[in-house]
């Protein structure tokens, strides 16, 4: 676990590398690119929520002038394969094509595809384009879809895409001896999304001449859309060359862009030029991936005497829109979290994923643990205040105890490090808990409704990619894995490439910090290439950004291959200086960076070691050919193969944590939630680099006060999407965000090298605070938070409408002491 | 999106800019800020065939004090109005232009192409309906003035004929103890309100002696609510008579349900609104130095 080298670099506050090309305007974006020739693609989606397509004439808009060609679903048929399907047969029969082909299943789903020499006139000729449709009934609800009353999929025979049961410990001996049981009918996590500034953007070219594809994108998970797009085009994967440069933001919802990227290649190769398609914002709001929506169904709770939870049971159903594009994944990953951050032993879940007339959800930060995490946070607060708990004491009392790590939870997970209960102390002090208590008495006297509330949360990073096995025992994927590589250049020059492609998260910084602490160089003379490139040979089938991981995979693959560097460079001194390897060492000289032997006091700068190398061949013995200074190294995840049956073993390598701490006062006559004070509290193990990982915090702070408050997906009864625009949606802005004050512990982590974990998701930990603190405030009026989003209007249908959040129709207690 | 094409033409006095509109017909339209009309293009909810550029007149952009009135040239951009002093000496007209939208809007738009727009959901009329505004407008035949409230016929209608544009906007000056509000509840900086209340009170002492109160963003155009205004007028400003006025506004009003709320919950907010937006019309009124700004989400 330690690292061998003294840290000058890990875990200093330096400034980010990537800040002044990006601050001063000067990235390069997916859409700053042009190729020659280049067309531009336009889509033309579906009006209608779940349609027969019963004709397509595309001839007028093929007569507008600078119109090169259309793309149909028919025409693509013949030309690929189905998607790649991830979850077991029935669901694995859907064929899913980028272009709706005889039926369309959510508002906004791609029925045709325009090229022309320009975006203006593909606008054009999408207007003319008659597609005559026959509505069909949309299924808007998970639950409603669970009847199978109509098919989304008929292939499939059901909409029911995957269906498990996760059960551990003894749930009916718990409850035979519970003192309480907490029964909650129903409780809904709603559908929000990311808003990344940029949106997807897609450059490809079909090469006729080698039929090789090249891709320019914002993809954020290339490994996963190359393995999709090559059985799909029918091409060998090493024919796909995909390249991402600066992306501005994804949070996970870029992964399943792969869509896209095939209509563009398919567009391409039909025109002969390369095309370029840019998303427009309605677009994305309606089209590239919304967060899973998820409803927890006949929550049982058991509970002892003391409020210490026993057991839990419960239905859980996850509607993931019109196509499994990521999915079934997301029935599996949310037990990564299984316990939260909390001891219960025994719990039976029934988890089932359905498909909906709405747009494919992706992976949305956060992803499918947030659901699950705010269901705990939920199930825990309802039992506090039923049981007369306070909320912070009912907590202390079921979190997992710091002298309890590595602590494995019910079903195998292995939680590093961590200390809960410290967390919550630092989050009390940061907000000065005891004022705002007496405040809190104070306000409810006047007849204020002020409510305060805790949120604990886990951010599970650097997936066991074995829990696909779970889902779908056929699959071959297993473990985690990342590559680098790091290299003398010709002259000399230390150059680091790694298989990811960050979106703000400072990669070229970090990864600097790590070489520069191996080699004991400045960070500035580290150069570090990240945007993916699959010709630059470093990714494996797991590369990208996303899921919490680049600082214990990424890093680690930077570590491992500077540590190779190293190895080599000595070898080469200790020749070249005709001394021991262990007598030397790797300094600043006045030729720049060099190695030195202690000895006789000579030394070789780099530039020196890489000629020998390069350009200085014959003075280089044949025994030390094999030295390359050119260094690949591949770390993997010391993961095993789940128990596919059982459902159990370690899913992730680290649990991140957050802690947040919510004050807000629920205005009496306006209904309008305002947030007083918030605290958010962090632990990701070993830092490295500070204001990065708080620069994270306050981002996934943003994120879920927004998602908790105003951001929220909306489907009108026959599917249309109400919130399709920045007017309707309302991102979260500036002027919408509380001072946050920020703190943090560290626990480093036993099973990074640097004692670092994954960060950046955050747990989604102000949807469950803010829900607790409007719940506190609320309960002496009969209400409970029973859904993930509360704004001023739902709140006024709670208090005065009283058509939501009844506890007298939500929460029955039996209590049998 | 990219708007369909059209002609562009860039007016070198406002006499030009009308000649062209009623030489280009129907299918011309004027562009001044560009804050209501681009988007339109854009999603090509608006084609127009022909642009008529106003920003390139000179003297369009003004705000000056004469004859206890205020002139506002009809492109003078929300931000101007923000940062005048003149503007200030009015704090509802300050409310106002400093809570639309965000800077980049504020910064584009004009208060003329507000009132021209006439969006149920704009912020300039529901607030110059408290004040007594006039519109000046110049026509082929000539120029006429339109009080504000025959200005506004109807959602996006005006009393402008298609040859038609807004000059300038004058405001008469309250007298001095007369203050205003503009209270907006929004739930993010660019958006439209979710409702809004405008109450100017001339007070002498704390009786009430003359009302206006407009609601905005629950009907298809501003609504004047009579009752609540005859609620006050006359009355001492406490508890009682506000909420008799609170509950009359509430009753004039009539939203519709969208994303910004439900019907119910307007009819609420748009009485909580009103009751705030008083206060701080009585407190101006009487002198106080009162800071307001909307509420956001
Ligand atoms: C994101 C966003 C948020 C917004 N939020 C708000 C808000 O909170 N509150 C608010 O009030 N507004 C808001 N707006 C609208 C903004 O105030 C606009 O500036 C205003 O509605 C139109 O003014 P404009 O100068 O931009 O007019 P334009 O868009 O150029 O024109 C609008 C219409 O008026 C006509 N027109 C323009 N000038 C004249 C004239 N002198 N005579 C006759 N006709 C004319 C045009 O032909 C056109 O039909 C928002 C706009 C955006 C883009």
């Amino acid at each position: 676990m330690t690292l061998g080298e003294p840290r000058r670099w890990v875990g200093h506050a330096l400034p980010r590398k990537e800040e002044n090309r990006l601050l001063r305007g000067r990235g390069k974006f997916a859409d700053d690119i042009k190729l020659r020739d280049m067309l531009y693609l336009r889509f033309i989606r579906s009006p209608y929520a779940h349609a027969n397509i019963l004709s397509i004439d595309v001839s007028a808009a093929e007569a507008v002038p600078g119109v090169i060609c259309t793309l149909t679903g028919a025409e693509i048929v013949p030309l690929t394969q189905p998607f790649i399907e991830i979850g077991p047969d029935p669901f694995a029969k859907i064929k899913d094509y980028p272009l709706a082909v005889s039926k369309a299943r959510y508002q906004g789903e791609p029925v045709v595809a325009v090229v022309a020499t320009s975006p203006a006139i593909a606008d054009d000729a999408a207007e003319v384009v008659q597609i005559e449709y026959e509505a069909l009934d949309p299924l808007g609800d998970g639950e409603q879809a669970l009847q199978d009353k109509s098919l989304l999929h008929e292939e499939a025979g059901t909409n029911r895409v995957w269906n498990g049961v996760f059960e551990y410990g003894d749930v009916d001996r718990a409850f035979k001896d519970a003192a309480y049981i907490v029964n909650i009918d129903r409780l809904h996590f709603h559908r929000f999304s990311s808003t990344p500034l940029e949106n997807n953007v897609v450059i490809a070219e079909w090469n006729p001449k080698d039929e090789r594809i090249y891709y320019s994108c914002n993809n954020s998970f290339p490994s996963f859309a190359i393995q999709f797009l090559a059985a799909h085009l029918n091409v060998h994967i090493d024919r796909i060359r995909v390249e991402t440069s600066d992306i501005g933001g994804s949070f996970g919802i870029k992964i399943t862009s792969y869509p896209q990227m095939a209509v563009c290649a398919l567009a391409s190769k039909k025109a002969g030029r390369p095309i370029k398609w840019v998303e427009t914002r309605s677009e994305h709001m309606t089209s590239s991936a919304h967060g899973n929506e998820r409803t927890f169904r006949d929550t049982r709770v058991a509970l002892a005497k003391d409020g210490v939870i026993t057991a839990i049971t419960s239905r859980h159903i996850d509607d993931c829109g019109a196509y499994p594009r990521y999915e079934p994944l997301g029935c599996v990953i949310w037990s990564q979290v299984f316990p939260g951050v909390y001891r219960f032993k025994n719990a039976r879940i029934d988890f089932m994923q359905a498909v909906t007339n709405k747009c494919p959800v992706g992976p949305n930060r956060g992803y499918s643990r947030m659901q699950h995490l705010w269901f705990l946070e939920r199930v825990v607060d309802i039992c506090a205040h039923e049981l007369g708990i306070a909320p912070d004491e009912m907590r202390l009392r079921n979190y997992v105890r710091p002298e309890e790590f590595p602590y494995t939870t019910p079903n195998g997970c292995v939680y590093d490090s961590g200390n809960y209960p410290k967390m919550l102390q630092v989050a009390k002090d940061l907000i000065g808990w005891d004022e705002w208590k007496k405040k809190q008495a104070a306000a409810r006297k006047e007849g204020r409704l002020l409510g305060i509330g805790i949120g604990t949360t886990l951010d599970s990073g650097t997936n066991n990619f074995g829990q696909s096995q779970i889902v779908n025992p056929g699959l071959p994927y297993s473990g985690n894995s990342q590559g680098a590589n790091c290299k003398l250049d010709i002259y000399g020059e230390v150059v680091v490439a790694v298989g990811s492609c960050p979106q703000g998260q400072g990669h070229e910084t970090t990864a600097a910090q790590v070489v520069a602490d191996v080699l004991n160089i400045h960070p500035d003379l580290v150069t570090v290439r990240t945007g993916f490139d699959t010709e630059r040979n470093v990714h494996t089938g797991f590369s990208g950004t996303y899921a919490s991981q680049f600082a214990v995979s990424g890093l680690s693959a930077v570590h491992g291959a500077a540590q190779k560097l190293k190895a080599e460079m000595k070898r080469l001194a200790a020749f070249t200086l005709q001394t021991k390897e262990d007598d030397l060492e790797f300094s600043m000289g006045a030729q720049g960076p060099e190695v030195r032997a202690r000895g006789n006091g000579k030394s070789i700068n780099y530039w020196g070691l890489a000629n020998l190398v390069n350009a200085n061949t014959a003075a280089l013995p044949p025994e030390l050919y094999e030295v390359t200074l050119n260094c690949r190294y591949i770390w993997r995840a010391p993961f095993k193969v789940p128990d596919k049956q059982k459902k159990y073993g370690n899913l992730t390598l680290t649990y991140a944590s957050q802690l947040h701490i919510c004050v807000v006062e629920v205005d009496r006559e306006t209904f309008i939630p305002r947030i007083l004070d918030y605290g958010a509290v962090d632990d990701c193990g070993t830092v490295i680099n500070p204001p990065i990982v708080e620069g994270q915090v306050y981002g996934a702070t943003a994120h879920g006060i927004g998602a908790a408050l105003m951001e929220n997906c909306v489907y009108d009864a026959v599917g249309n999407m109400l919130t399709s625009t920045f007017s309707d949606y309302t991102p979260i802005t500036a002027v919408n965000m509380p001072a946050v004050k920020y703190g943090h512990i560290e626990t480093p982590s036993p099973h990074s090298y640097s004692g670092a974990k994954g960060m950046g998701e955050g747990g989604a930990a102000p949807i469950h605070t803010i829900s607790a603190a409007l719940q506190d405030a609320l309960f002496a009026s009969g209400i409970v938070i029973a859904d993930s989003f509360n704004n001023a209007d739902s709140l006024f249908r709670a208090m005065v409408a009283k058509e939501i959040g009844q506890a007298q129709k939500l929460v029955r207690v039996e209590r049998r002491v | 999106m990219y708007p369909r094409a059209f002609h562009y033409h860039r007016a070198g006095s406002l006499k030009e800019a009308v000649a062209m509109l009623s030489q280009l017909g129907g299918e011309a339209k004027l562009l001044a800020g560009g804050q209501s009309l681009i988007p339109l293009m854009k999603l090509r909810f608006a084609n127009p065939g022909h642009l008529i550029d106003l920003n390139f007149i000179s003297g369009t952009s003004f705000i000056k004090e004469e004859d206890g009135r205020l002139r506002f040239g009809a492109m003078t951009r929300h931000a101007e109005i923000e940062d005048s002093s003149a503007a200030k000496k009015i704090p509802i007209l300050h409310d106002c232009a400093a809570g639309i939208a965000d800077v980049q809007v504020r910064n584009r738009g004009t208060i003329g192409g507000s009132l021209a727009e006439a969006d149920p959901s704009g912020d300039w009329a529901t607030v110059l309906m408290t004040l007594h505004t006039e519109l000046h407008c110049l026509g082929n035949q000539g120029e006429r003035t339109v009080p504000i409230e025959e200005f506004i016929k109807d959602a996006y209608t005006t009393a402008l004929a298609h040859d038609e544009l807004v000059r300038e906007i004058t405001v008469r000056k309250p007298s001095p103890n007369s203050g205003g509000a503009y209270l907006a509840f929004k739930r993010c900086a660019p958006v439209y309100p979710t409702a809004s209340a405008a109450v100017q009170l001339t007070m002498e002492g704390e009786t009430c002696r003359e009302a206006r109160i407009v609601l905005g963003c629950v009907g298809l155009t501003p609504i004047r609510a009579k009752q609540a205004e005859s609620a006050l007028r006359g009355a001492a400003v406490n508890e009682k008579s506000v909420s008799a006025a609170v509950e009359a506004a509430r009753t004039a009003s009539d939203p519709q349900p969208d994303m910004r709320g439900s019907a119910e919950y307007k009819h609420t907010l748009v009485g909580a609104l009103v009751k705030r937006a008083i206060d701080v019309a009585r407190r101006r009124a009487l002198g106080e130095k009162v800071e307001l700004s909307h509420i956001y989400a």
